[in-house]
């Protein structure tokens, strides 16, 4: 366990000092936003309601492809990836710490492109902001956890960013129906849905011991 | 050089490649009877009275689709042995079980939006069924262009086997969270004893028998290229091997 809050702490302590993956993954999202609009001009404030969780899980998801890629790509300065390897105990761990990491990042950039999102297209949050965020939290355990799986494949062949997307999109389609659809009900203040809660528990679950019993052979070297 | 070929140019090295390797030739002579029969059988079934002559597709549909849940299921399986033995022979029947899959997934894509255009009306629906295909399409698809992005050798073996049993735990994830967020299937439920009309049971089976066949015999014809391409591989590095010292 030792190990994981120590690669918890690094990363979180090498993203703090430069902040470039952060300002990038919000720059990006607020990018976005001028994008949804220019695609979809001239809606009333309540279809903007009803089409807000598609969008914000679509700047989500890129975002978190981005911020994903490069959690890895920076391991590969200086070899630092065989210094993970050789961390002591179960590599699973290591997973745990990187995928934590990048959970905490990929939630502030969440966070703070929802009050972008909120303000920018007239929809209030502020009502429901704890429903909002425990659903969004929950389905990104789930993003992290996989997209950290598959990041640490990804970055070691060609094309690096663009194998990324296309390994990690299929694997999120449940994540993603789940979160869209609780999300929904949460912004429109109904009672969360009981069945997309449970799919992005069961799925957040399988993914976390499906990334922590196979990164050991992703790491192997 | 020799006139006709050595043998080791055929003959995979690997034991269990050699003994599966040796069933491929008479499977093939059964899969020619087989496709005789089978397209007798599909040109003499009655014409549907509702659908007309397409419903003809259901003789080539259903048994691809099985074909390529075999071809995933395989690629998972042997991926899985593959962590567990490392015998490099397990990797290379999980790319054969790959790419037979993705060939069968494909030609179902490409019947059923001919079929469902002729009955349902339009060529795509977001049905359950089919969006859980396309998905795993797409999974595997990933998986090959994972395996051709990748510098090749041990570690692609290792990270393609990862991603092959990802493959295999979305395919239940995949049809759950269709069952909760979509309505109900155009697919039948099941193919019930009864619902083939008078004469349409033989072409059917034979369907289903044929394509099985013609899946083992593509999937281990498959595995053989790629036995041989890794024997020619080493006979390659030794050769230059021994020209350096």
């Amino acid at each position: 366990m030792g190990v994981t809050w120590a690669i918890l702490w690094k990363d979180l302590l090498g993203e703090w000092r430069s902040r470039d993956r952060m300002v990038a993954m919000l720059l990006f999202c607020f990018l976005m936003a001028v994008v949804f609009w220019f695609a979809l001009p001239d809606r009333h404030p309540e279809q903007w309601k009803e089409l807000l969780p598609g969008l914000l899980w679509t700047a989500y998801v890129f975002a978190s492809l981005l911020g994903l890629n490069r959690s890895f790509a920076l391991e590969l300065e200086n070899d630092a990836l065989a210094g993970l390897a050789l961390a002591p105990g179960n590599r699973g761990f290591v997973f745990l710490g990187k995928a934590s990491a990048s959970f905490i990042l990929i939630s502030g950039v969440e966070a703070l492109t929802a009050a972008a999102f909120g303000l920018l297209f007239g929809v209030d949050l502020t009502e429901v902001w704890l429903a909002f965020a425990g659903t969004v939290a929950l389905a990104t355990i789930g993003i992290a956890s996989i997209g950290t799986l598959l990041a640490a494949m990804a970055v070691r062949s060609r094309f690096q960013e663009l194998l990324l997307p296309i390994l990690m999109l299929p694997a999120l389609f449940p994540v993603l129906a789940a979160a869209v659809e609780a999300t929904r009900a949460a912004i429109s203040g109904l009672p969360l849905p009981f069945e997309a809660i449970q799919l992005l528990i069961v799925v957040d679950g399988i993914y976390l011991v499906v990334g922590f019993l196979t990164f050991d052979f992703i790491l192997d070297e | 050089m020799p006139t006709s070929k050595p043998d080791r140019y055929t003959v995979p090295s690997n034991a269990t490649e050699r003994i599966t390797s040796r069933i491929i030739r008479p499977l093939g002579v059964i899969l020619v009877l087989l496709l005789v029969v089978y397209g007798w059988a599909v040109y003499n079934a009655p014409i549907d009275r509702v659908q007309g002559v397409i419903q003809k597709i259901l003789y080539v549909h259903p048994p691809l689709a099985y074909g390529a849940y075999l071809g995933f299921a395989v690629t998972g399986i042997a991926g899985g042995l593959y962590l567990w033995r490392r015998e490099e022979a397990w990797d290379r029947l999980a790319i054969a079980g790959a790419e037979v899959g993705v060939l069968f997934c494909t030609l179902m894509i490409v019947t059923g939006p001919i079929w469902a255009k002729g009955t349902w009306g339009r060529y795509w629906s977001w049905d359950p069924r089919l969006t859980v295909t396309l998905l795993l399409w797409f999974v595997y698809l990933a998986y090959m262009l994972l395996r051709s992005f990748s510098a090749g050798g041990e570690r692609t073996a290792r990270f393609a086997a990862v991603y092959g049993i990802l493959g295999i735990v979305l395919i239940p994830l995949n049809y759950y969270i269709i069952e909760i967020f979509s309505g109900r299937s155009m697919h039948p439920e099941n193919l019930e004893r009864g619902s083939l009309g008078a004469g349409m049971g033989f072409p059917f089976l034979m369907g289903n028998l044929t394509l099985f066949i013609a899946f083992v015999y593509l999937l281990l014809l498959r595995w053989q290229v790629e036995a041989l391409r890794a024997d020619e591989a080493q006979r390659i590095h030794q050769r230059v091997g021994a020209e350096g010292d």
